[in-house]
Formats: structure tokens, sequence, C-alpha cells
């Protein structure tokens, strides 16, 4: 056991004293080796806060590197709750942006989450190492310093904490904590959550039960005989029935494993294109019904500088754009743009695949992606992480041979559980094993850090597509007769526009203002310039102190012109929701 | 599980304090807030036993948002029967809606005490009632200047120019009421009505027709931007803020479904009253005054809003019920809207969901024709269309139908134009007058008690269209030494099914169980607990058979559960070999 270990350990049941000694601890652990430690690419030495990203964290665990990261980069973070789960932890989001270059509350936003799905684990691990990542190598790296100083990063590691660790520390299967911990009565006998799977042979994981069957249509594989099942040939006699997850019939209602915990998705529980449970399985009784739902999307709503949007999950190698649905909103112009960012995604994640939702993947009512886009206009992506064509490196996924090979040479029969007899209350003389739950969702110890890091760096590249303002000009024209003409040049300096498409046409985004103010300046008309070389203006047709732009195009430059009359100072003002608060002063002749 | 009333309602007794002596109304008035509160913990104290009065919620100007409860017995027995949900005041101008479900409580609780069909009724029987969900609207009916709104006072950007509730409306002639105004404007859109100069009718520039008035809502441009009270205080109409066919980005419509604390304390409570199988919505939209539309199931995993075929014969009925409690001798058009609590409880969630208008000048207008005032354009009519004037001018017919009929009967409901000057128009015609705010939905002071008598006499046959549960039969043969045959016969003695067509559909109405007391190695074939079909009302019947092997004893108890038709238990007697 490493120190570390036992310092998480006690971390867990010791909460906030512990964390005081922790940090005492970890500190002076972290210095002596330092001077025997050469950084490779990619991280510099600098590791105030030492994390091993090659395994998992429960909800303390992680919730401990985001206080520590905190505790060291305290002008760089700002960590709070987002609000509580359903059995109460809390729904961190560490706030990384250089918090005294500019005001951290007016920078372009990039949103970052994961793990809505508790069993979708690296998601936490991943949004955790971004904060992580950005924290150490600022100052660093110019990119990275330029990210923070420009933009500000929210980043909630764990939306489903109670998936999480009821994934991560109970005996359950690949796909048990994927709902939230609400109590739903699946087989609607009026009881919840009473017949789930049981840990029979009590080795800390539920894996498949079989039984040896005359009758039985499966037999195992010849090769791989321990690692897999197949079917018999139709002419030739199987060996075996397989019977499911392992577990008994709590409930003696003569079904096995039919009501276990949670049964609902957070995943489709949000406002946008939201269906009823007929329609969309799992989505609950109404939009936000959830309290995790409800608190992220409160502090997305709160946070009208959110540009930018990604959701994580596992698995696939996916990089997911809206819309859900067929015919659900997606406006061409935004289309196109997610369309080339995700490109890129796709150079910088091997084996990952940019796809559109319902036509590439299948029909989703009421998730999260699709709900920051078409709600709030905000530019999302679903990342799917994870994808077995990672274990060989090839353009197709292996062969279920091929992954036995796998668990079999590569792992050292990691990831398998020996089938071993058991005498089950109604089946009898049963056989329970089969494949382990973190197999096939979860990349493997050694290839984790590169998921982590790699997907990191496509949602950096997101981010810095964010639209990046600059008043580049504020040119004085004076027309005799204390009057004057100024324009005042607008710069975008990254492709994405202040305000979508979608935002645009639904309002949702308060206009971009660009407004002049001076003691002894009187403003008589203004507009938006359409030509700068023949000089046609749109006149605004009241309130010309301020002009409402639509939105600030990308890689490029809006002008605003003001008529004014009077003397002496002014200021302009760019006042953009999503692209920022600028100021800058001018003088009249 | 059971999820107490509790859970989502904190009962209070704060009316300790509120030492009253008998009923706080005296002559028929609309209710203001303080005045609901005080009835309501007059009945609350003087009807122990039979209605409870808890806080549904706060609304954002920090009223207690009322839920009543009404029935006899035991909070488990009141959660596990037959309930219908009365929901009024959703639509926030509506002061009918609550005085009548207010009415109708009374009523109850009198008829309760005097021993009537009530009594049994109430006794096996929860019906819940939200008297005004939105208290900050109804509101502004009490305050000066008095202004029609039925939304909340959520800030809002109306006009999307980054400001929020910064041009409301402004009381110009100071007579204590936000009506319209009329500016004379050739920009305008309105002509004065040929037929009515009270009136004002859109200009029709095919018939040449050249606009003469702006028409406006009372009120300065506050943020000069050339538009006249378009971004007051507020908000949103919790009727629209519902996700079945939520109208994402309407202006009313909240920034998402169930966005208000209102409505969101409203949803958990049915999510939490399973046992609700009717609920009537009093606001502006309604399906009770014409059947609404209705069409085959949709496909698998496709949404609908149409009423399923085979459920419409119970909205015919029920509809026909209301219609004559009415006096209406004919269909209206139904009206409906998006996003409202009813089409959510009806689609979503598959409750019977009746909507109801409390009162429109509409339906006063049609009950007060005498049968031969039979309307030549009427299609019903034959010949209708060569009896129809081809030279009168039928716009604003309806308008100046209910003026006429206010005229009669309310005259004060139209304030008469009075000229002002107005600061954004200096040397131009402007008036103010109009409609008096709340006249057209809510009825004269003098008819309040005689619409809600109508109302309160169609709410308490609603109250008795639940679906029911009986168990009607049980047989049970034995067939050797401790071996039987057991079968039991449950029937619906309600109205409605146990469940509709469409709520099963939803998926939201659990089905009916029956579970035998029994370990499960007793039977020799059926199950310990059965799953039955939906159980048709007014005496369908389901069956359940079983084969068990009960050597040790004497009787078996069993238990049926239905979501919505209540729950019975029983006990099955097991003869002896040689007994007869």
């Amino acid at each position: 056991m490493t120190i570390r270990a036992s310092i998480l350990r006690r971390n867990r049941s010791a909460a906030a004293l512990a964390l005081g000694c922790l940090l005492v601890t970890a500190g002076a652990w972290a210095q002596t080796p330092a001077a025997h430690v050469y950084p490779a690419l990619g991280v510099g030495a600098d590791r105030r806060v030492d994390v091993a990203w090659n395994r998992f964290y429960d909800h303390a665990g992680l919730a401990d590197i985001l206080t520590r990261l905190h505790q060291a980069f305290g002008d760089l973070t700002k960590l709070h709750s987002l609000g509580k789960s359903t059995e109460g932890r809390d729904l961190w989001c560490i706030e990384v942006t250089a918090r005294n270059v500019g005001n951290p509350d007016r920078k372009p936003g990039m949103f970052v989450d994961g793990n809505i799905h508790g069993n979708e684990v690296q998601a936490g691990e991943m949004v955790v190492y971004t904060a992580w990542y950005l924290c150490h190598q600022y100052g660093r790296l110019d990119r990275v310093t330029s990210l923070l100083d420009n933009y500000v990063f929210y980043l909630v590691p764990m939306v489903n904490p109670d998936g999480r660790d009821f994934w991560l520390a109970d005996r359950n299967g690949a796909m048990a904590g994927r709902t939230g911990s609400t109590p739903i009565d699946n087989d609607r006998d009026g009881v919840a959550d009473e017949d789930d799977c049981d840990d029979l042979d009590g080795n800390g994981c539920i894996t498949m039960m079989r039984i040896k069957d005359p009758q039985g249509r499966e037999k195992p594989h010849p090769d791989y005989p321990q690692y897999m099942m197949v079917r018999a040939r139709p002419d030739e006699p199987g060996e075996y029935t397989i019977l499911g997850w392992e577990g008994i019939d709590n409930d003696g209602d003569g079904r096995v494993n039919e009501d276990g915990r949670g049964g609902y998705d957070l995943n489709r529980n949000w406002a946008w294109d939201w269906q009823p449970a007929y329609v969309q399985r799992g989505a609950m009784d109404y939009p936000f019904s959830q309290p995790e739902t409800r608190a992220v999307a409160n502090f997305v709503l709160a946070h009208p500088n959110i540009a930018s949007g990604q959701c994580y999950h596992n698995c696939g190698g996916m990089i997911l754009r809206g819309p859900g649905r067929e015919g659900g909103e997606m406006k061409e112009a935004d289309a196109r743009l997610l369309e080339i960012i995700a490109e890129q995604g796709e150079r910088i994640l091997p084996y990952y695949r940019s796809m559109v939702c319902w036509r590439d993947l299948y029909t989703t009512w009421g998730d999260e992606d699709t709900w920051l886009y078409g709600a709030r206009g905000i530019l999302s992506y679903t990342c799917e992480m994870w994808t077995s064509q990672n274990l060989y490196k090839t353009d197709h996924d292996p062969s279920e041979e091929q992954e036995a090979e796998f668990i079999r040479h590569v792992l050292l029969d990691d990831g398998v559980v020996a089938w071993r007899p058991y005498d089950h209350p109604t089946y009898g003389r049963i056989e329970i094993g089969g494949l382990k739950k973190e197999w096939g969702r979860l990349p493997p110890s050694f290839l984790l850090e590169e998921e982590l890091h790699r997907n990191m760096a496509f949602a950096l590249y997101h981010a810095s597509m964010m639209p990046l303002l600059r008043i580049a000009d504020v040119a004085v024209e004076p027309l005799g007769n204390r009057l004057s003409k100024i324009w005042v040049t607008i710069e975008n300096n990254r492709p994405m526009p202040t305000r979508t498409s979608q935002d645009r046409d639904h309002a949702i985004s308060p206009p971009d203002l660009v407004s002049i103010r001076g003691s002894n300046v009187k403003v008589l008309s203004s507009g938006r310039v359409m030509d700068r070389f023949f000089k046609q203006v749109q006149a605004v047709e009241y309130r010309p102190e301020r002009v409402e732009l639509d939105t600030i195009d990308g890689m490029g430059a809006t002008r605003v012109q003001f008529v004014v009359q009077g003397s002496g100072a002014f200021t302009v003002t760019v006042d953009s929701a999503r692209g920022g608060l600028l100021r800058t002063d001018g003088a009249l002749p | 599980m059971k999820v107490g009333f509790s859970r989502t309602c904190r009962w209070a007794v704060p009316f300790v304090a509120l030492l009253l002596v008998g009923l706080p109304v005296g002559a028929a008035d609309y209710h203001s807030h303080a005045s609901m509160t005080e009835h309501l913990a007059w009945l609350a104290r003087s009807e122990p036993n039979l209605v409870r009065v808890g806080e549904l919620a706060r609304s954002q100007e920090q009223r207690i948002v009322w839920m009543v409860e009404i029935g006899a017995g035991s909070e488990e027995d009141r959660i596990t029967r037959p309930a219908l949900l009365v929901v009024a005041g959703i639509e926030g101008n509506d002061l009918v809606g609550p005085f009548a479900v207010l009415s109708w409580i009374d009523r109850l609780a009198k008829q309760y005490r005097e021993g009537s069909p009530t009594t049994d009724l109430l006794n096996t029987t929860t019906v819940y009632v939200v008297p005004c969900l939105n208290p900050d609207a109804t509101n502004c009916f009490f305050t000066v200047p008095k202004i029609e709104r039925n939304i909340n006072g959520t800030p809002n950007d109306e006009d999307h120019d980054g400001l929020r509730d910064e041009d409301g409306c402004e009381d110009l002639n100071g007579d204590g009421l936000i009506t319209l105004m009329r500016v004379e404007d050739k920009e305008g859109q309105y002509i004065t009505d040929p037929n009515e100069p009270r009136l004002l009718l859109k200009a029709d520039p095919l018939k040449g027709e050249v606009p003469v008035w702006k028409l406006l809502t009372e009120g300065i441009d506050n943020d000069r931007d050339k538009r006249w009270n378009e971004d007051g205080p507020g908000g949103v109409n919790f009727d629209r803020n519902f996700p079945c066919n939520y109208r994402y980005f309407a202006p009313d419509a909240g920034v998402h479904p169930v966005s208000e604390n209102e409505t969101r304390a409203l949803a958990d409570f049915v999510v939490a009253h399973p046992n609700v199988g009717i609920v009537l919505t009093y606001g502006a939209a309604d399906n009770l005054r014409k059947t609404p539309p209705s069409g085959p199931p949709a496909p698998r995993s496709k949404a609908t809003d149409a009423i399923n075929d085979k459920d419409i014969g119970y909205y015919e009925t029920i509809g026909k019920v209301y219609r004559a409690k009415l006096g209406l001798k004919k269909d209206l058009e139904g009206i409906s809207h998006s996003g409202t609590f009813g089409d959510w409880m009806c689609f979503h969630r598959g409750r019977l969901s009746l909507a109801a208008r409390p009162w429109d000048p509409g339906v006063e207008i049609e009950t007060s024709k005498s049968p031969k005032d039979k309307d030549p354009n009427d299609a019903n009519v034959p010949g209708a269309k060569k009896m129809s004037d081809e030279g009168q001018d039928r716009r604003g017919k309806e308008e100046r139908e209910q003026l006429k009929w206010f005229d009669e009967h309310a005259p004060d409901a139209f304030i008469a134009w009075q000229t002002v000057e107005h600061p954004d128009f200096p040397g131009r015609k402007a008036e103010v007058g109009g409609w008096h705010p709340f006249a057209r939905t809510n009825p004269p002071a003098g008819m309040i008690e005689e619409v809600a008598a109508r109302h309160g006499e169609f709410l308490t046959d609603v109250a008795g269209r639940l679906p029911r549960i009986q168990v009607a039969k049980i047989e049970c043969r034995l067939l050797a030494d401790s071996l039987y045959e057991i079968e039991i016969l449950v029937t619906n003695v309600g109205f409605l099914p146990t469940v509709l067509a469409h709520g099963e559909t939803s998926q939201q109405v659990q089905p009916t169980r029956l579970t035998l007391d029994l370990e499960t190695q007793c039977f020799l074939a059926g199950e310990r607990v059965t799953r039955l079909p939906a159980i048709a009302g007014s005496g369908g019947a389901a069956k359940v058979r079983c084969t068990v092997r009960v050597p040790d004893r004497d009787r078996i108890r069993f238990q049926v559960i239905s979501a919505l038709a209540g729950r019975v238990q029983g006990t099955i007697e097991l003869l002896k070999a040689g007994e007869k």
C-alpha cells in the first residue's frame, strides 16, 4: 500500500480535520523525490499537487484533489459546490482562470462537466485532470497562460457523485450507477429498489451466472474458454444456459434483479426536447426534476458568459453534437462551426469519430448538450471517452478473440473472474464468473492518463475557439462646429461569434451593446457600419448612445459609428454577455 | 414505497392566532390573499376532521400558496383513496375560480355535517384543492392602480434589449385602473368600428381603410424605445410552464418548464400523490365546453397530443354534464394552450384531466340567448349562408356582442374614452379608456355566487366519477387435502376505468395488483402478486385464479391495491376436508 492510498483511506473517514494534515504530509512527500525526477513532455516539473492519474478516485478522493489544487493555486481557482446530490454529496465546481487578470465573471466561459452517468467514471478524472493541468501549466506554457488570461473554465467533474461512489465502492456490474439514487419502482409492484444484483460469491464484483444444461444453447469459446461464451452452432448441442447477472430473487416475485437501485437517466432530464418516460426511457417526471440536473442548469443560467460546453461520458470514442432527434434545432452556421472544431478533435483523439447524435448514433430526448445548445445557444458536445480500438491501435474494433488475447497477454488476466461453482437458492448448482465490470468501458491503468490528456487537449482546443474581443481602434473625425464622427472597430479574433445563430434567432442572450459616454459629449446619431469602404451606416432608430449588435462575428471586425456633439474625454464600452466587457477612452478635439 | 402527504406539503397550523368567529367573507366578493387565508383558517378550525390546510409553496413575493385537503380518515387512508385535484388561480387573472372552489369546499363541509351523499363521498374519496396557485398575480386585482396580469413577478426581458422590466404601464388619467389608450396616428393599425364607435377595428388595406389610431396599453415609453409598456414587471404564466407542448422562448413560458417555485411544488405534489385520478384546472384553457379532439393511440415511443379514442367517451360524458350545469345548449369552441398543467397531467401522466374557464362573457351571451335567436351564420342552421347579410361587417362581432351584454349587466365594465395629455405624443389626440381590468375574465360581483354554485354542483359530480374497486366474489374450492383452487373477482363500481388507455401508455399509473399473503412456495399455479388489467367502470370485473397448497392455515388474507381506484383487503376462508 502506498503512502497516498493510506492517506486517502484516512481522509475518507475523517473529513475536514484530516484534510489539513494531508496537505502538510502531501507537501513533504512530494518534495523528497523531486531532485531525482525529470519531466517528460506534456507537463512540467512543478507538481505542487501530485496526483497519480492511472487510477480512479471516489467522490471524496476527487474532492480532495480539488481542495489541494485550490489551496495551492488560490490565484487561479475558486472552488464551490453547485448543490447537493440526492444522497447529499456536493456537486463540486472548480473555476479556473487567472483571477487577477480581468474580471473572472466577465470572461467568455467554457463549461465542462462529466460523470452524469455514475458508472462512466473516467469522465470525472478527465475534468479534474483539466483543472490540474491548467493550474500547473499556467505561466509555463504561453498557450495555457493566454487561455486562463482570456477565458474562465467552469469544471464540474461529477454531476452524479452518488452513482459514481456506488459504482466504485459497491459490488455491482458495468452499468450499475448510471442512474441517480432516487428510488424507482422499476417492476411497478409498489416497492422501489428491492431486487438488485447480489454478490453471491462474495468476491467483490458482480459477474454472470451460468448453469450446465443439456438443453442449453451456449458453450465456452473453444480457444478462450475462460474469457467468453459463444452460441453453439445450430446443428450442435450446447453446454450451458446463461442466467444473467449474479443475483437472487430478493422480493420473491419470480424474477431476478428486476428492480435494482434507481432506474432513470439524468442525461434525459434536461429541458430541451424533453419527452416523458413513455417516449424517452428514464426521463423522470419533468425536466430538471432531479437535484443534480437542476443545480447544474441553475449554474449555467446564472452564468451568461458561458460560450462553450462539453459533457464527458464513456464510451465509444465519439465527439457527439446535436440535435438529439431528427428535425431538432441546429442552425447551419452553428453546425458548421461544431463540425470544424470536432474535426480537429478527431485528429487530437485517434479513433474518435465526430458524429451527429440522432443521425449517427441514436435518438435521445432531453439530454444535456442539446439543452446547452438549444435552450442557451451554447456550442456543445457530448464526448464519449475510450474506444476499444485503442487496445491495438487499429482502425476497426478488435474481435472478441483479440480482446481475450489482450486480457490474457497484456493484462495477465486482470479483467476476468474465473468461473466458480455456486449453490443458488432458485437455480441450484450454477457457476459464477466472467468479465469484470471495469472491462470494456474504461481504459486500463496504463492507457488512462493518455485518455485524460487527449480529451482535455480537445476541450482546450474548443475553448480556444471562443470569442476574443478587442477594441482595435477608436477613430475620431472632426466634422466642424463641435461635431465629430467616431468609428469604433471591434475585433473578434476567434472563429466563434459572440452570439451563435441559435442564440440570435431566439434572443437568448441580450444583444451586444456598444455605447459611448462623456461628460461633455452628446450622441446625436449612431449605427452599425455595414460597408467600411462606402461608409454605409445602418442608423439606430432610438437611444443613439447605445448601439445593439445582434452578434460580433468571428475572425473579423465590426464597426460602429457615433456622431457626437461636444468636446473632451469619452469612454467607449463594449458589453457582450459572451464576449466580455471592454472599455477604452478617447478624446474629442 | 409510501409517500406521505407531508412530504411535499408542510401542514401549517398558523391559525391559532386568528381567533375568528364565523365566516370571514360575508357578501360575495373576490378573495384577497389575506381574506382567503382567513377563510381557510376558519375552515380548518371548524372542520378539523375533514379539512386540512397546508402550505404547498411560497410565492416569489412570499405569499403562501395553500393546499386544502378534504376527506375523512387517517393520512394513510386519504393518500390511498381515489382522489380529485382541483387547481384554480393558476392563470393569474382568475379571481372567480378561487372564489368558486372555496365556496365549493364550504358547501362540501356543510353537506358532510348534515349527512348526505356527500358524507359517503368524503368518507371514501380525497379531494385536493389548490385555491390559488398564483397569488402574486391575483393580488393585482387589489392594488392601485389595478392591472390585469396573468403572470408572476419573475423578472424577464420581454423586448430583448438587455434590460428587465423597464417599461411597464402607468395610470395616466389617475382613475386607479390600467386600461387601454388610443392615439391618433397614421402609422397606427386601427380605425373606429363603424358599428360601435367605442370599439376599434384593425384597418384592412384591401377595403381601402386608412388607419387612424394606434392602440396601446395605458402608459408612457419609459425606456424611449418607441414601444409602449412592452417590458413590464414579470413574469411567468404558470399554466404555460409545464412540459407538454411547452413553448420555448415564449415571453410568458418561463426560462424552462417547471421553472417557478409554485409550478414545481404542484408538480412534486402530484408525483407524490399518485392516487389523483381526475384533475380539474380552472384557467384559460377549456376542454369541457366541447369534447376535445381524439385520435388513435400514437405509435410506440411517439408523443401524442390527442386524447386516445378509447378514452374520449369519458370526456364526452363529463363535458355534457358540465354544459348542462352551465345551461349551455350547444358546444362552444374548446380552448387549448401550450404548456398547461392539465395537458401535462393528461398526456404525460395519464390522468383524466379536465379544464374549464371559470367564467367568460361568451358563455353568458350564449346561455342568455333564447332558442329563436339563431345565429344566421351558424353552420348548423340550414340555409345559413343565404341568410347572412353580406353587407354587414362581421369583424369585431364578438367584442360588440360582449359590449352589449356588459352594457346591460355591468355598464362599468367599459370605461369611456377620456382625453389625456400624453408626454410621448405632444399636440396629438390621445385617449384613455376601454375594458376595465379583469372585467372580461371575472363576472360582475352580483353574479359570483351563482357562477360558484354552478361550478360547485359540477365539481361534486366529478368527484363521484372516480374509479373504485371492490371485491365482488371469493370462491375457494378444496381440490384435495390442503390443496385449494381460489378465485377472486374484483370489480370497479366507479365511473372511470381503473386506468385510462393513455394511463397505461404513459406508464405513470401502476397496475392494479392483488397480493395473497402466502409464501411463494405455496403456489402450484398463479402468483403471490397478480397484476390486473384495466377494469372498466360501472361494474367491470377482473378475475384472479390460483392453485395453492396450504396445509397449516384456516384463512388467507389478501389485498387489492389500485393506484387510482383505492384499496381493498379481504380474507379467504379455507374449508378443511369434510367441512361444508
